[in-house]
Parts: structure tokens; sequence; C-alpha cells
């Protein structure tokens, strides 16, 4: 039972959430300090949970749920304290779709994981529209519920002839011909989820019309448990030649990202083309570590990478919130006006961009190095060159901030200053002293 | 999977694609061929010529009760195998099946109080 006590965390978290909202009056002091203090409380438990202790039909703890259970805590921490605490529905789903992603982590049989897959994707829908007034964050997600859709859909037929072959819900080894096709939808169902390249059509519109926050909580929190998910199907599928594709399809996504986000003039939709792109290092990443026989390292790189991309990703988003611009021109100047949100963003985005010495370049490293290991030097080096049409628009943002002329009227501040800049500060870090992240995880994971 | 059941699944596939293709193409196939010209595309409004789009959202306010409905129903209904499933009823069981009906009165009380079973 202890074993799970992230879940019951959070479960208990999103119930609070609820009854407070049943007050005659809410407190929003009272909400926002459940929503910080379910997630951090959620991260601590990890310690609770050793590998192992827990192996039923159902849930399972490995050394991967714990460490996906920390990276998805860390990416949705920005969010906990980002919420005004005003809408108690908003904390309800907020938590609630984290403890969707922290159910998919100790999921152990396919109709669990479809069924976390969907407990955290409802709530992401819900808080998509919620997030700002106005019919166009209605649209958007409207359009990702039915891209939600689609993938279940996909992922429902997939499991159906996965199970006519094997006759098993478990992950499993050996399968036919009919049983590959079904591991090859249940694929293309997560790389829906992931935002992958034919199937990223409708992440830019919903990044763009979300509250930057909770878009910044969908590419971090939501990405790390789509990853584990594409993994978790590649360990059910050992065999299976979906892993196969993977790495060609995380460099023509790592591609076409980072030439997409070259042409865009608002920040949120930049933003979202930028980490499509990182979506695709990250199936470069899954891609090697299939292919080198799901090896400790390889899985250690992703979970660097995505520890890291929580922090710049969050960080990113948390600035355009805090500093109300809204499209590139409006950072030019903003190193005169606001030099310390200024100085955390350039921080990120030079982590973004995989330059030394910070997080983002090791994130990048290790990723590279496992491919190359595996002996994927082809889409290596297709991400290498994308890593490096991806400079153009960082280190573009950075001179506008720095090197331009205010063209207009400057943006004005609101809240959340100190996210980005612990944000920046963690990422600078993790780059100083990399091996911080994994000692820290260490910590919950014995 | 043997040779012969691929073969039959493959004939199901071609079936399924040809008898959906048939029906979505047989209007053009087989139907009248209208002039697109004149007022002959415009919505018939009993000869009053329109004054607004046809395509317009409507209120739909039954669907509240509709889908609240269906999420109890679905609820409860996990009772059934969960009775059958657990003959032997001791403290345990008891008290994981009184904590998943608790919190699905916890729900409807919420949405009492939230009034969205106010009729409307």
């Amino acid at each position: 039972m202890i074993a799970l006590a992230p879940q019951a965390v959070l479960t208990a978290g999103t119930l609070g959430a609820l009854s407070l909202g049943l007050m005659r009056r809410p407190s929003a002091l009272g909400l926002r300090v459940l929503a910080v203090s379910s997630i951090v409380a959620a991260m601590l438990s990890v310690a609770t949970g050793s590998v192992h202790e827990l192996s039923s039909v159902i849930v399972m703890n490995d050394p991967k749920s714990l460490g996906w259970h920390y990276v998805i805590c860390l990416g949705a921490l920005p969010l906990a304290f980002f919420l005004d605490g005003s809408d108690d529905v908003m904390t309800a789903l907020f938590l609630g779709a984290t403890l969707g992603m922290s159910l998919l982590c100790v999921a152990a049989n396919l109709p669990m994981l479809f069924i976390s897959l969907e407990f955290m994707s409802l709530p992401a829908y819900l808080l998509v529209a919620r997030s700002r007034p106005g019919s166009r964050s209605l649209e958007a997600a409207i359009k990702y519920f039915f891209a939600g859709g689609v993938a279940g859909a996909l992922f429902m037929l997939g499991l159906a002839l996965y199970y006519a072959d094997t006759r098993s819900l478990a992950f499993s080894g050996s399968l036919s011909a009919l049983g590959q096709g079904g591991a090859a939808l249940m694929a293309a169902a997560a790389l829906f989820k992931l935002g992958a390249f034919p199937l990223h059509w409708w992440l830019p519109d919903v990044y763009e019309a979300a509250a930057p926050e909770v878009s910044g909580f969908l590419s971090t929190a939501m990405k790390s448990a789509a990853v584990l998910f594409l993994m978790r199907l590649c360990e059910m599928a050992p065999t299976a030649s979906v892993a196969d594709f993977l790495p060609g399809v995380g460099a023509l996504t790592a591609v076409v990202g980072s030439v997409m986000a070259l042409r865009q003039e608002r920040l949120q939709r930049l933003l979202a083309y930028s980490s499509i792109a990182h979506a695709g290092f990250l199936l470069l990443g899954v891609g090697a570590w299939a292919r080198a026989g799901r090896s400790g390292e390889g899985a250690s790189a992703l979970l660097f990478y995505l520890g890291v991309y929580a922090l710049m990703s969050n960080g990113t988003f948390g600035f355009i919130k805090h500093a109300g611009a809204q499209t590139r021109a409006q950072l030019k100047g903003l190193g005169v006006s606001m030099p310390a949100a200024a100085a955390a963003l350039t921080a990120l985005l030079v982590s973004l961009a995989g330059i030394p010495p910070t997080g983002g370049f090791f994130a990048k490293l290790l990723i590279f190095w496992r491919a190359v290991d595996a002996g994927l030097l082809g889409p290596a080096a297709l991400a290498a060159t994308a890593a490096l049409i991806s400079m153009g628009y960082y280190l573009g943002m950075i001179k506008d901030m720095w090197f331009e002329e205010p063209s207009g009227p400057a943006p004005v501040a609101s809240e959340g200053l100190g996210v980005v800049i612990a944000c920046a500060a963690a990422a600078v870090l993790l780059g100083a002293a990399p091996w911080l992240l994994a000692q820290a995880m260490e910590v919950g994971i014995k | 999977m043997t040779a012969a059941a691929m073969l039959g699944l493959l004939c199901n596939v071609l079936v399924v694609l040809g008898i959906t293709g048939f029906f979505v193409n047989a209007g053009k196939l087989f139907g009248p061929h209208p002039r697109h010209q004149g007022d002959g595309d415009l919505p018939y409004e009993t000869g009053v010529r329109p004054i607004a789009p046809a395509f317009e959202r409507m209120t739909a306010s039954y669907w509240r009760y509709a889908v609240l409905f269906v999420v109890f129903d679905v609820d409860l209904a996990f009772l059934l195998p969960w009775a059958l499933a657990r003959p032997v009823l001791d403290l345990h069981t008891m008290l994981a099946i009184t904590a998943f009906v608790a919190l699905v009165l916890f729900m409807l009380a919420y949405f009492w109080r939230k009034g969205v079973l106010e009729c409307r």
C-alpha cells in the first residue's frame, strides 16, 4: 500500500481541491498551498517506494517508474506555483492530470496503461479550455480532444490486435505479424501524444492558445509521460520492428520542429515548434535505448534530458507569463526594461540551444552519445543538424533582447519572476554539476 | 495466425473498404446532378430568403444530465463485477468498496452544491 504513496497523495490533493471548492468562499491561499504541497509531497513520497516492492497484475514499481515519477513532478511543480487559487476546478484538474501521469508510471499491463493515458489526457483538455477566457482556447481544447481521441482509438485497435495474437494483456515477449501491427498502432498513439513529426499538427495550435504556464506543463510533464508510455511499448515487444523506426522519426521530427520554429513570430507558437524539435531528440534517445538492449544508461540519458527540459521549457513559458510578451518583436529592448527576467531567459535559451556550460548541453550530449553508441550515425547526424538550425531562433531571441531597440511600448510584467529565475538557475547548475540531478533522484530511489 | 486467417482478414478489410466507399460515393454516382446556379444552392426556408447562416451554435441543455447519468451509471455498474469477484466479505473488501461508494457520493454532493443538478 505504501508503495502507491505518490498516487495516494495526489488523489487526496485532487479531492481536497474539490472539497475546498465546495466552501462558500474558497480560500485562494489554501488552494495554492494545496497544489504546491501535493506535488512536493508526491515527489518526496517516491522515497518510500523502493524498486520491486510493488508488483501485481496491474501495478508495478521498477527503476523507471520511480525516476519518471520524479521528473513528471518536476515538470508539474512550476504550474503549481503559477495557479493563482481563484479557480478550484483548475487546481483539481491540474492535480488530476498529474495523478494520471503518476498512474502511468506504475501501470503494469495494457488496459491500465490505457486508463492512465486517458486519466492524464482528459483533465489536460479541460486545463487548456479553462486556462484562458475566450473561444480560442476552447477551439484549441476541442482540437486537442479530437487528436487525443484519435490516439486513444489507435491504441484500442492496437490493443485488440495484440490481444488477438498473444491472448494476454500483460507486457510480454514474442509477437507474430498481427501483434507487431498492434504494437505499431499503439506506438502511433504514443507518437500522437508526444507530437512526433507526421502526427504533430495539433500541437502548435494547442500550445499557442493555452495559457503559457499550462503549455509549459503540457510540454514537460505530459511529454515525460508520453516518453515512458513509448518505452513501455518497446519493452512489451522487444523484437518489434516499431523501435527501428523511432530514430529516423525522431531525427525528422527534430528537423521539422527546428525549421518551422525559425519562421514563427508569436513566442508561444515558436516554443511549441521548439518542443516538437525536443520531442525529436527524445525519440532518438528512445530509439537508441531500444536498440542497445534497453540499457540502464539509455534510460538515464532520457531521464536527464527530461529533467533538464522540465526546467528549461517551464522556465521559458513562465517567462512569457511573467513578462507578458506575446511576439518576438516585444522581446526587443527587454534587456534594459526587465534585466533580471531577460538574464534568466538568456540562460534558459542558451540551455535550450544546447550550448555549454548548461544542462541542455549535457542532455543533448548524452542522447547523441547513446545514439552513436547504438550505431545510429545517420539519425544522430540529422538531429545534430536540427540542433544547429535551432540556434538560429534561440540566439536570435537573445539578440532581440539585448542588442535591439524597443519597437513599441514595453510589456507589463506580472508575477512569476521567482519561478523563471529558479528554473534558469537550476538549468545552469545542472550544466555545471550534471550529477546533481542523479543525486537528487537517488535520495528518492534507494 | 495462419496464412488463411490473414487472407480472411485481408478480404474483410477489402469488403469493408468497398462497402463504405460505395455508400459514401453512391449519391454522386446515381443521384441527380444539381446545376449550381441562381438561388439553387440557398437553403429552403418556405420561400423566404435566409436571413442568417444555418451553421450556428445551438444550446443543448440536456447534455449535462446525460453526461452525469453516464458517469454514475458506469461507476455503479462497477459494483456488479466486484460483487461477483469478491464472494468473501471481510473487513478489507468492505472498506475498499465503501471508499469507492463514498467517492461516488462525494461527486454527487459536489455537483449538487455547484448547481449542476438545477434545471435550467
